[in-house]
């Protein structure tokens, strides 16, 4: 192990009041959690902006400090090629998934497994979702236990039990709404943390030239040599991280699917999404990075001051405490990162929670009130937690942790990334290709990791084999080429009348099945026994999966050829998109059992509004964010202008002041 | 200083808007033919700069990058 950091308790008072701090400013916003809709998805209100700045937390904290400017050391500038290359995939995501998993409501993405195919591909896709998540949690536990090893000379797994449990603790009672407001000031802490070791980098290297004229050329090129070493080149990162990880990321990561869903509107969601990727991700990879890159130079410029002993894993710790001469600083930075950690795992455990609850089970518990729900909640977030830690030695064996995570994403995303883009951008893609997908796709990518020299060499663009852990990123390119191709070869085979037909066999056999052990004995002893067992059994096996399989019809609204109809069905009624003005209004009680709002004929005009539409109503200061709103429709319009008529269940859902003027858009 | 090959410097970036491209641009394709994206639409239209602006923003930044690196 490296040499231990020393520290004062001036150093632990600022670690554990930072995080006091962060967790008591979540934690008075879990009061806006009533429900179960409010504990994962914050009752869908919150601003752009707001959300974009959690993500940061969320990104950067998965991505993490540590990971990158360990890279960045080594391989210099091209440490970035993972925060820049998101936008490829970007028009799929904001004119395809996000609408989709907005305007149907669903609660994690198995459920649009089941809406898109039946139960059955739904019970594969929470296997496969779970198990990514839990990875990505480990290694959120592993990165954690990395940054503090070197500061408090502790064994790795004592450190990743204790932040373990109070991650757990926290998000058992936070829930969503604590999670978005504690990662919105991680956000702007990790960026303000970020830019000062580089400001303080460079101040005690001697200015930006020295700096800059310390780093040769090969170590500035933004994007790494095309395909060398095996362990960081570009074109294996490119398919890993650029195609598999981003597509994972914006399209498969419940925790950041979650987060799209508690923005108010659609058009919210997709303003976070590119205001974070256009400018917040190319300032993350520097806050990221930049602690490797001033170490490099300082290596070079002052080596007595450089210990070339260190793990690369903790050389971001050894810059921050070279830069930083106070430690109070020091300790800031320590805490800033060490929080971000816990943003993401939180993040991760909480969608967690919403999978097992909304997948598993409340469809076995069903019909029990909402606090049930809740409690249940906090017990998977608990069990989740304990999972991530034990699944941390798997990840512990790589190298690095940025080795860890590329074959992490190399190897869990392709099935569930190829299932979920053929399911949204291609009619017909059916339930059993879907179902091959996961399973042909998973067998033959058994079959790369088994013979990988012979079955992924092919794809391998040049790059050398490494014996230990062979193809590490390029892997992700033959894992999505064979899940792709499986898709697309089983939709040509079993087309929707292909599986109309297998249903009506496989359901005569399974009834001749029943019929026979009906009148025979049960003990399977002759060759016809056995023939009814097996073949009887397979088919009902195959007709669990193509019975009740998506029909041209029932498509509507959950692939991107049908978004009008998702619109429609999410308001109930025709969209009305006639554009209006957003006034700001007074409000009052109406008594009513029902729900909804009145507003003024005159204002009604004004915001081109009629009864039946889509409202939004939020406290007028902009600065809150969405965290006092609500939604509602449109009721019979009044002649009071000004005022909008609100019932009580409104004002106590939207936590509205008496004096306090709102501001109504209608939405659609 | 020894020179850095076309694996080093210039096949990446064409690599990555190249192949990137083609995801992309397939993208803006789909959601033009499926017409989730309105181009009639004011807010769309907007939509529409932002994401081609998104692309060529990152190629210019890449290109720059790298000029930079070779060069200063």
């Amino acid at each position: 192990m490296d040499h231990v950091i020393h520290t004062s308790p001036v150093f632990w008072i600022i670690i554990v009041g930072y995080f006091a701090l962060i967790l008591g400013f979540g934690s008075y916003f879990a009061r806006y959690n009533k429900d179960t809709n409010d504990f994962f998805f914050s009752g869908r209100r919150f601003s752009w902006w707001l959300i974009t700045m959690s993500i940061v937390a969320t990104g950067v904290g998965s991505h993490s400090f540590l990971k990158y400017s360990a890279k960045a050391f080594e391989h210099g500038f091209s440490s970035t090629m993972t925060y820049m290359n998101d936008w490829f995939f970007v028009p799929f995501f904001l004119f395809g998934w996000l609408p989709i998993v907005y305007y149907t409501r669903i609660r994690s993405i198995p459920d649009y497994f089941e809406r898109r195919f039946n139960r059955n591909v739904r019970i594969l896709a929470t296997i496969a979702i779970l198990g990514y998540m839990i990875g990505y949690i480990a290694i959120g536990f592993l990165t954690m236990g990395k940054t503090l090893e070197p500061l408090l000379g502790w064994d790795l797994y004592t450190i990743i039990w204790v932040v373990a449990i109070i991650a757990g603790i926290y998000i058992t009672f936070g829930g969503q709404t604590a999670v978005i407001f504690t990662d919105l000031a991680q956000g702007f802490v990790l960026l303000f943390a970020g830019a000062l070791i580089f400001i303080l980098g460079i101040n005690y290297l001697g200015g930006f030239d020295i700096f800059w004229n310390a780093l040769p050329s090969e170590f500035k090129l933004p994007l790494a040599h095309f395909n060398q070493p095996s362990n960081f080149n570009f074109v294996g990162i490119f398919w890993q991280d650029g195609v598999a990880g981003s597509v994972g990321f914006l399209f498969m990561n419940q925790g950041l699917i979650m987060r799209f869903m508690a923005t108010k509107s659609v058009n919210e969601g997709r303003k976070a999404a590119a205001f974070n990727i256009l400018l917040l991700l190319p300032l993350s990879t520097v806050v990221t990075s930049n602690a490797g890159w001033i170490g490099k130079a300082i290596s070079v410029v002052t080596p007595e001051a450089w210990d070339a002993s260190i793990k690369l894993d903790h050389v971001f710790t050894q810059v921050a405490s070279l830069v930083t001469s106070s430690e109070i600083v020091f300790a800031f930075i320590i805490a800033a990162v060490a929080a971000a950690l816990m943003s993401t795992v939180d993040t991760l455990i909480n969608a967690v929670a919403a999978v097992v609850i909304n997948d598993i089970y409340r469809p076995i518990v069903k019909d029990k009130d909402d606090k049930h729900y809740l409690k249940a909640a906090m017990f998977i977030s608990a069990g989740a937690t304990l999972l991530g830690v034990i699944t941390v030695t798997f990840f512990d064996n790589f190298p690095t942790l940025y080795e860890a995570h590329g074959f992490f994403h190399s190897t869990m995303t392709p099935p569930l990334v190829i299932a979920i883009f053929l399911g949204i951008f291609w009619k017909r893609y059916t339930t059993l290709a879907a179902v091959s997908t996961f399973v042909v796709g998973a067998y033959l990518m058994w079959l790369g990791n088994k013979y990988p020299a012979f079955l992924i060499g092919p794809f391998d663009h040049g790059i050398d084999m490494d014996p230990v852990h062979p193809y590490s990123y390029i892997r992700a390119l033959y894992n999505t080429f064979v899940c792709l191709a499986s898709g697309v070869l089983f939709s040509f085979i079993f087309t929707r009348k292909v599986e109309v037909k297998i249903e009506k066999y496989t359901a005569k056999v399974v009834a001749s099945a029943v019929a026979y052990f009906s009148t025979h004995d049960q003990n399977v002893t002759s060759t016809r026994d056995i023939y009814y067992a097996v073949w009887g059994g397979f088919c009902k096996i195959v007709n669990s999966f193509v019975k009740n399989a998506a029909t041209d019809e029932s498509l509507d609204g959950i692939t991107v050829w049908t978004l009008d109809k998702a619109r429609e069905m999410f308001k109930g009624s025709k969209p009305n998109d006639e554009p209006g003005l957003e006034p700001i209004v007074r409000w009052k009680v109406e008594e009513s059992d029902k729900s909804f709002v009145r507003f003024s004929k005159n204002q009604m005009e004004e915001m081109a509004a009629n009864v039946g539409d889509l409202v939004y109503l939020s406290d007028k200061r902009k600065w809150l964010g969405g965290l006092k709103s609500v939604h509602s429709v449109y009721a019979e319009p009044h002649d009071e202008d000004g005022v909008v008529y609100m019932t009580p269940d409104l004002i106590d859902s939207g936590q509205f002041s008496p004096d306090r003027a709102l501001r109504a858009e209608k939405e659609m | 200083m020894h020179e850095l090959s076309f694996f080093r410097t210039w096949l990446p970036v064409i690599y990555l808007y190249g192949v990137g491209g083609i995801i992309f641009f397939g993208g803006m394709f789909i959601i033009f033919k499926a017409k989730t994206i309105k181009p009639e639409r004011l807010l769309h239209k907007r939509w529409i700069k932002v994401l081609y602006f998104g692309f060529f923003y990152y190629l210019a930044l890449h290109v720059f990058l790298t000029y930079a690196a070779l060069n200063f």
